[in-house]
């Protein structure tokens, strides 16, 4: 027996060693996450959100960060309420994509933080929270100037804001429709932007 | 792609169909070991039976080794098997009191069914005092539950809280296991 | 294999420690695999004690304590949907199946030389008694908490079989008249 004992020994050892020396992975550090974020890779447009959930991706979690009351107001469809407490506790399977917003970035980019200091593969936030979900997916606007490309995104984002039961308005003053708009960056003032879209939102019932 | 019961492969119905199969190889092997018998248990603790250690912990290298590569392929989602929960004190000391137990009773919760299968009565002996067991801990559940439920660290494991990874962890454990074999095999060569 | 004179085999050799402990391993990377748990015992001996008690006491009343409610959460019929109880009843009929393969099956005491089969029992129900408590205490025994734990290397885990270890060989000399 003492040959078959040594053979399970070695290959014991064998597969042990490996694993310390594949498992040696880039801890993930400042350095990493700061790549990440430079890189863009910690965030997902509201267009993008809205295809998936249009999909019905089953590998999303959609978390909103933002007070419960604000959550019971208003929220992304298919988003769950939770508190950075809550999060920091949860374990998500390893193909689960989860993606955070708050009111502008600020909760969100700090639970991605988080998360991705924990292990978490997958984890994007709206950059613009909220707000971006009505200006570029509920609510979208086309300015009266506006150029080709602003055009394409547009018809875009009509058909997704059609799907979520929103209303996209066309020849708007360009003051409405200020630079970066389109892409996520017009973080200028966001959180009494958005106040005022969820505002919007809520008055026009039926 | 697993576990099974996890990704919607395995219902509730078999989920609780794989319990006594697996059961059942569980209790073959450990009568196979030879676990079902108390004095080779005890033998353990006087160095002169080392059957206990030897399944032990080649049982734990073989299912830790195999999650580790099976989640590394992708095969396993470690993320969703059931870590148990830490609780310091109380796992400190129920494994003394457990210990003592052991030692005393020479079978182990799971083996005292082995015996008792295999027609030993002190195997039924185990059985009955350990519900006795059970149900004095529930009669006294209302002093000991602060203590019960003390130091928890909810489910965590020993690399997590030391830093370190997984394959660290799984290698340091594997080298103790056959460090352990190796005296295991030295002090029984000297006792013939 | 050569009968005796009452027309019975030998008991059979037992089998390699090592493989049988590399056995009892794939059962349980099996168990992680189709049911994402580990194995257990000690869990179905605090089921079998709640269900008893709810028919005792009456079940609203073990359903309402702290220390059964858990297992009570279907009355009186959670044992059948219990899934520590179905694989410990499993255990016994793997055990019983080896053993009878084997020609390991015989009804009597096993002892150390020293005592005899009363004072064996006694010792047996008093480490019963030692042993469920301290898994109740722990949440688990050597099949839950020392292999299935100590496998996904949880802290609390390796907490307890080190104590459990320990303590084993620091009383052996005291229960030397036990076993030797």
């Amino acid at each position: 027996m003492i040959p078959v004992h040594r053979a399970l020994a070695t290959l014991a050892a064998t597969l042990a060693l490996a694993a310390a020396l594949v498992d040696a992975r880039p801890a993930i550090d400042a350095a990493t996450l700061a790549a990440e974020i430079e890189q863009d890779r910690d965030h997902i447009s509201a267009p993008e959100l809205a295809e998936r959930i249009m999909r019905r991706d089953p590998d999303l979690r959609l978390f909103d960060l933002r007070s419960r009351e604000d959550y019971e107001a208003f929220h992304i469809p298919s988003a769950s309420h939770a508190t950075l407490d809550e999060l920091a506790r949860t374990t998500f399977p390893r193909q689960a994509s989860i993606v955070l917003y708050s009111e502008g970035s600020a909760h969100a980019a700090q639970a991605w933080v988080l998360l991705r200091l924990r292990g978490v593969r997958k984890v994007y936030f709206l950059r613009e929270g909220v707000y971006e979900w009505i200006a570029r997916v509920r609510e979208p606007r086309l300015a009266v100037d506006a150029t080709p490309g602003e055009r394409a995104e547009f018809e875009r984002a009509v058909a997704l804001s059609r799907f979520f039961g929103g209303m996209a308005r066309t020849s708007v003053p360009r003051s409405e429709v200020p630079d970066g708009y389109w892409t996520g960056t017009a973080s200028r003032d966001v959180p009494s932007r958005a106040a005022q879209a969820i505002a919007n939102v809520r008055r026009r019932g039926c | 792609m697993s576990p099974l019961s996890e990704t919607g492969i395995l219902g509730p119905a078999g989920v609780l169909l794989t319990a006594p199969l697996i059961g059942f190889a569980f209790g073959w092997f450990l009568e196979r070991g030879g676990l079902g018998d108390a004095r080779k248990l005890a033998g353990q603790f006087y160095f002169t039976d080392l059957t206990v250690f030897k399944v032990l912990f080649s049982a734990l290298l073989t299912a830790m080794l195999g999650a580790f590569w099976l989640d590394r392929f992708g095969l396993l989602d470690l993320e969703l098997v059931y870590l148990p929960e830490t609780f310091v004190l109380p796992q400190a000391a129920g494994g003394v009191l457990f210990g003592a137990g052991f030692l005393v009773g020479g079978l182990c919760p799971g083996t005292s069914c082995v015996a008792a299968a295999a027609g030993r009565i002190d195997g039924l002996g185990i059985i009955g005092g350990m519900l006795l067991g059970v149900a004095g801990f529930n009669a006294a559940f209302d002093w000991i539950a602060p203590f019960y439920d003390s130091t928890a660290l909810g489910a965590v494991t020993f690399t997590d809280m030391a830093g370190i990874s997984r394959g660290a962890g799984v290698a340091l454990v594997t080298a103790i296991a056959l460090a352990g074999f190796a005296v295991a095999s030295r002090l029984e060569r000297q006792r013939p | 294999m050569i009968s005796d004179a009452r027309g019975r085999k030998p008991a059979a050799r037992y089998t390699d420690p090592y493989l049988a402990g590399i056995g009892i391993g794939l059962v349980l990377l099996a168990a992680y695999v189709l049911v994402g748990r580990g194995l257990g015992a000690s869990g179905a001996f605090a089921s079998v004690v709640a269900t008893g008690t709810a028919a005792v006491q009456g079940t609203a009343r073990a359903a309402a304590a702290p220390a059964t409610a858990p297992y009570l959460q279907q009355g009186l019929s959670s044992l059948l949907g219990d899934w520590l109880v179905l694989e410990l009843a499993g255990v016994v009929a793997g055990g019983f199946l080896s053993a009878w393969m084997a020609g390991r099956t015989r009804r009597g005491i096993v002892h150390g030389p020293r005592i005899d089969g009363r004072q064996r029992l006694y010792a047996a129900v008093s480490g019963g008694v030692l042993m469920g408590f301290g898994a109740k205490l722990a949440r688990g025994c050597t099949s839950g908490q020392a292999l299935t734990g100590g496998a996904l290397l949880s802290t609390g885990s390796w907490i307890f079989i080190a104590a459990c270890f320990a303590t084993g060989y620091a009383l052996a000399p005291a229960a030397r008249r036990l076993w030797r």
